[in-house]
């Protein structure tokens, strides 16, 4: 993103956060506290439905979210005009939609780079080079760290790794679990690292920091967790076996595997110089989009209806004059539909968008209701006594605050105030303050099974039996089982955790003047 | 600082009571206020300002360290400036 339109955003983003501060409190029977009764029952939900009953339907969890919607607005003192208007308020946020369009557009990439054969090119590197199945999930992580950092979404670098990197894996016997978990662990040091990210502009806009400086101060916390992260791969990559692909399809695939789908590196270099060179992400991943289009014809990798195709009924009139076109297929009257890599690599994401969408609708009336307020309250007046503690309590918060409204930059926007706050209570640094704000933010929402990291990833794995033959049913890694296998993610929340105990990294406001924002 | 200090500082463990020096020029957060007698907590330290307003409360100020205990990690400053002046 350019420096001009990302600080116009962002600014627009806090802009509309604080607005929504000064709007009317929505009066709940049972005080404050019974505000977050949406999210709560909604976690309650994905508990139950998730991991009791392990059933993973995206849609039944928009079920939930609506229900939990529901039964909010029973507890509703007075007018519910209020409590209906927060949702339309709440649903039309700019950071929703920031990341649904990350989804859709990264999603269109990656089934296209997909389709030209990718993930079988990957496969016949990860051969030559000998990088077997102890070995892929750590440098998965690596791979996804860079990409992430590269391009500045962590939601993007999921899903192009879930649909690209992952099926490689597996096929090569790596344990499904580790890489899944591997994949999230990157894009979380990504969205923590990248200067272009959402949650990195809004972690030092929101503490008064450069951010460049930011970046700079936080590296040593990313790096110290990563190393960790690594060599935690290397060792478990060596104990937990894969799902056993049948061993002729394995060999099949590797066999046929072919280095021409490599080409589309050339696709994704153009994605991260684009993005590195300031373009908005929209716009990189478009260029990218394009250029593996072409590569696909071109080459030959993918035709046309590969990639986008009208399926037409066989009855129709006009369909056998239609049928020399490369994007018309003729089927049966009962087939007939749109189809093909841009096709599926959107639509993958439309449950999950949805759910998003009312997620954060919910989190908004927690934030008007006063139950947001009344948990930061609590925490911060009852334990923050010492810089210590303080410190603690800020990382806390900030975990708290992700696990209930899971999409990473939205948690980061509600509790910015609040670290502030308290971080200037003890003259903590700016820096400080942004790094613990962005560093559990962006950890946690790759951990919780219900956060959009995590979904977001699933909804690519879910999709992959209907992609490849030998794809079975039990290689899909539920939202439930990776929550453990995040390293990275795990570690920088215990980096902080020590760090906050023991007072490493930290600077006081007067050890270090943090250079104001530059403003466009 | 260069961008490469930058990546180099912070690798410490930073006490929670630090110790100033006098005449030493600081930037501080005026944290609370007492009988009229600004306060700026840094972290367990306590430093005392005088020549304050009340409006500077959760303002940015410059001040000047006249003296630092270091026992009881309590100390005295004078106002120089106001940072965050609205």
């Amino acid at each position: 993103m350019s420096e001009e339109s990302t600080d116009t955003e962002i600014d627009a983003e806090l802009a509309q956060a604080a607005a929504a501060q000064d709007q009317p409190e929505i009066e709940f029977y049972g005080g404050k506290w019974m505000s977050t009764l949406p999210i709560v029952l909604f976690i309650v939900w994905a508990i139950v439905q998730s991991g009791v009953l392990r059933i993973s339907d995206t849609t039944g969890l928009v079920a939930g979210m609506l229900i939990a919607l529901i039964v909010g607005m029973l507890f509703v003192k007075g007018d519910w005009t209020t409590y209906a208007n927060t949702i339309f308020d709440g649903m039309t946020q700019r950071v929703a939609a920031t990341a649904i369009v990350a989804w859709l557009w990264a999603g269109m990439f990656a089934e296209t780079i997909q389709t030209g054969g990718f993930v079988s090119g990957l496969v016949w590197a990860a051969d030559v080079f000998n990088v077997g199945p102890a070995l892929f999930p750590a440098v998965v992580f690596i791979l996804a760290g860079l990409l992430a950092t590269g391009i500045g979404t962590g939601y993007g670098t999921t899903v192009a790794f879930t649909t690209l990197v992952f099926p490689a894996g597996v096929v090569l016997g790596a344990s499904p679990e580790l890489l899944f978990g591997a994949i999230l662990s990157g894009a979380a040091f990504g969205d923590n690292l990248a200067p272009v990210s959402d949650t990195t502009i809004v972690s030092a806009v929101t503490q008064e920091s450069d951010i460049g400086g930011v970046v700079a101060s936080r590296f040593k916390y990313a790096i110290i967790a990563a190393v960790l992260a690594f060599i935690g791969y290397l060792i478990a990559g060596s104990m937990m076996s894969g799902e056993s692909v049948s061993q002729s399809a394995q060999s099949l695939f590797v066999a046929n595997s072919n280095p021409l789908g490599l080409v589309h590196l050339v696709s994704m270099f153009v994605v991260i110089i684009t993005a590195v060179l300031g373009r908005h992400i929209i716009e990189a991943i478009s260029w990218g989009l394009i250029v593996a289009v072409v590569l696909n014809l071109l080459l030959g990798l993918a035709s046309l209806s590969d990639m986008l195709v009208f399926q037409v009924s066989e009855q129709f009139g006009l369909a056998q004059s239609l049928s020399g076109l490369p994007f018309i297929e003729l089927v049966a009257p009962a087939e007939t539909g749109v189809s093909g890599s841009i096709y599926s690599g959107a639509a993958g994401f439309f449950p999950l968008a949805i759910l998003v969408l009312l997620i954060v609708a919910g989190s908004r009336i927690m934030i008007r209701g006063g139950g947001f307020d009344a948990i930061q309250d609590w925490l911060l007046n009852t334990v923050a006594t010492s810089v210590r503690r303080a410190e603690t309590v800020m990382v806390l918060v900030t975990a708290t605050a992700n696990a209930m409204i899971t999409i990473n930059t939205a948690a980061e926007i509600a509790v910015a105030p609040y670290i502030a706050r308290l971080g200037e209570k003890f003259n903590i640094n700016g820096y400080r303050r942004a790094n613990i704000l962005d560093a559990n933010t962006t950890a946690l929402g790759y951990i919780f099974p219900w956060a959009g990291g995590v979904l977001v990833g699933y909804a690519q794995i879910q999709n992959l039996p209907g992609q490849f033959d030998w794809f079975t049913r039990s290689m899909v890694v539920e939202p439930i089982d990776v929550w453990p296998l995040v390293f990275h993610g795990w570690l920088l929340f215990g980096v902080f955790i020590v760090a906050a105990l023991t007072g490493f990294g930290l600077e006081y406001v007067s050890d270090r003047e943090s250079t104001e924002v530059t403003r466009v | 600082m260069s961008l490469f200090d930058k990546y180099l500082k912070g690798w410490r463990f930073r006490t929670n009571r630090p110790s100033f020096e006098s005449g030493e020029e600081l930037q501080l957060f005026v944290t609370d206020i007492e009988d009229d007698t600004l306060i700026a907590r840094v972290g367990d330290s306590f430093i005392h300002i005088s020549d304050g307003v009340p409006a500077l409360v959760g303002t940015r100020v410059r001040v000047r360290v006249d003296s630092f205990d270091a026992d009881s990690h309590v100390g005295n400053a004078t106002l120089l400036e106001p940072i965050d002046s609205e």
